[in-house]
């Protein structure tokens, strides 16, 4: 089966930025020896180079449906496998330096499907639109009295650490839109620009329930309900363009044209 | 370079996010149209002969610009050659518009977009990272980092960096 195999090494060296970076043992394909090899993680894709000075990569393993394990191996500790449901598929077998790279590995590769990433974003949209739902109603009823902030669904938002302090929710998105100075670092708690509201909301909510990740997706068996790609409504699709504004979008063109 | 092809193969038996007959060009000199049964399948494109169920082959939908040729007809071509065409021809507008569309939205780094600008926003509008609750936060891939204007914007890591 042919692969447009050019373009698809110019992924993994391209601008974009890797997932994850770092050696890993290799079982060679042939004979059983582990090979030291330098491996590029993008998007569902795992790439694997020689060296890391390599501007070519060897080989890629596209991650699509696989699952990922622990495995014991004669020789290497802190081994993992790469497995996929097909008939006859191959194993990869990896081995990572120590525990806490493999750990890394292990989790990063079985997070790295497309679909995946598209259950998360779906989870986000949705979780977005119920935000700006909440924040629609609770213009409208402008309640005088302290309460706490639940948005809908309130089971889910429970942040581990952050609590919400002030957490004033202003209708039009177009107010933190435009300001493209908000640097927004995820390090710290973020301090909610606070927009004029009647309603002080003082809530320290503090969950500790922490969720565990959503389950990557097994392969759809069932006659394939998938919907359409992430395609959030028009309305977030313009605002996700005034957010980057219109600069970025002009020199992200230029960019692109210029690979 | 290797890739692990019975795997591929086996993606393309998947359910599709979009399928039908087009005409398909290559890139080469002297490429001709031919009629080929397309699949969306995640980020790769699969095309098939018409009465067969091993695809020809695939093209990864990463680092692709998607072109209007003509009413019915559309172009992909790869960043790094971007003289090198594919085109496809389609039945009516409508359906040119719509595999358009979906090809834009078939790529991995198209839902890195999507999903920091809804984590940004919704952490923006309720003070809590959404991502926190599933432990996943602190994943690279999920990174946000907003560059404050000037920066010399060579490399776009203007939304996403390591």
């Amino acid at each position: 089966m042919k692969l447009n195999e050019r373009s698809v090494a110019h992924y993994a060296t391209c601008n974009s930025p890797p997932d994850k970076t770092g050696f890993l043992f290799k079982k060679g394909e042939r004979n059983t020896a582990y090979h030291r090899r330098w491996f590029i993680l993008k998007g569902n894709m795992l790439f694997y180079f020689e060296e890391r000075e390599s501007r070519e990569p060897i080989g890629v393993i596209v991650l699509e449906g696989c699952t990922v394990e622990l495995c014991e191996s004669e020789s290497e500790e802190f081994a993992f496998a790469v497995k996929f449901d097909c008939a006859k598929a191959k194993v990869y077998k990896m081995a990572a330096e120590n525990q806490a790279a493999m750990e890394s590995w292990v989790k990063a590769l079985s997070r790295a499907s497309f679909d995946y990433m598209r259950l998360v974003v779906k989870e986000l949209e949705r979780q977005l639109e119920e935000v700006q739902e909440e924040a629609r109603s609770s213009q409208a009823k402008s309640k005088p009295k302290k309460h706490q902030l639940q948005p809908q669904g309130a089971a889910s938002f429970q942040p581990a650490t952050i609590s919400l302090q002030n957490a004033t929710i202003t209708g039009p998105l177009q107010e933190g839109v435009s300001s493209r100075e908000n640097g927004v670092s995820w390090s710290k708690p973020l301090s909610v620009p606070n927009g004029v509201s009647d309603t002080q909301e003082d809530c320290s909510e503090r969950g500790d329930g922490v969720r565990p990740p959503p389950v990557p997706p097994r392969r759809k068996t069932n006659g394939g309900s998938l919907e359409s790609p992430v395609s959030p409504g028009t309305g977030c699709f313009s605002k996700l363009h005034d957010w980057y504004g219109k600069e970025v979008a002009e020199l992200r063109i230029e960019w692109l044209q210029s690979q | 370079m290797r890739f692990n092809e019975k795997e591929l193969v086996f993606l393309s038996r998947q359910p599709p996010e979009r399928a039908a007959e087009l005409g398909m060009r290559g890139p080469k000199k002297g490429d001709v149209v031919k009629r080929r049964v397309v699949k969306l399948i995640v980020n790769f494109l699969f095309y098939f002969r018409t009465d067969e169920d091993e695809p020809i082959g695939a093209l990864l939908l990463e680092q692709c610009r998607v072109e209007r040729e003509d009413d019915q007809v559309f172009s992909i071509v790869f960043l790094d050659e971007a003289e090198r065409k594919y085109l496809f021809e389609c039945d009516s507008q409508e359906q040119c518009v719509e595999w358009i569309d979906a090809i834009v939205k078939a790529s991995y780094e198209f839902m890195r977009k999507n999903l920091i600008y809804y984590r940004t926003e919704i952490h923006r509008l309720t003070g809590t990272d959404p991502l926190e609750q599933y432990g996943i936060s602190d994943e690279t891939r999920f990174q946000v980092f907003l560059v404050l204007q000037s920066a010399s914007i060579h490399h776009c890591h203007l939304l996403c960096f390591l």
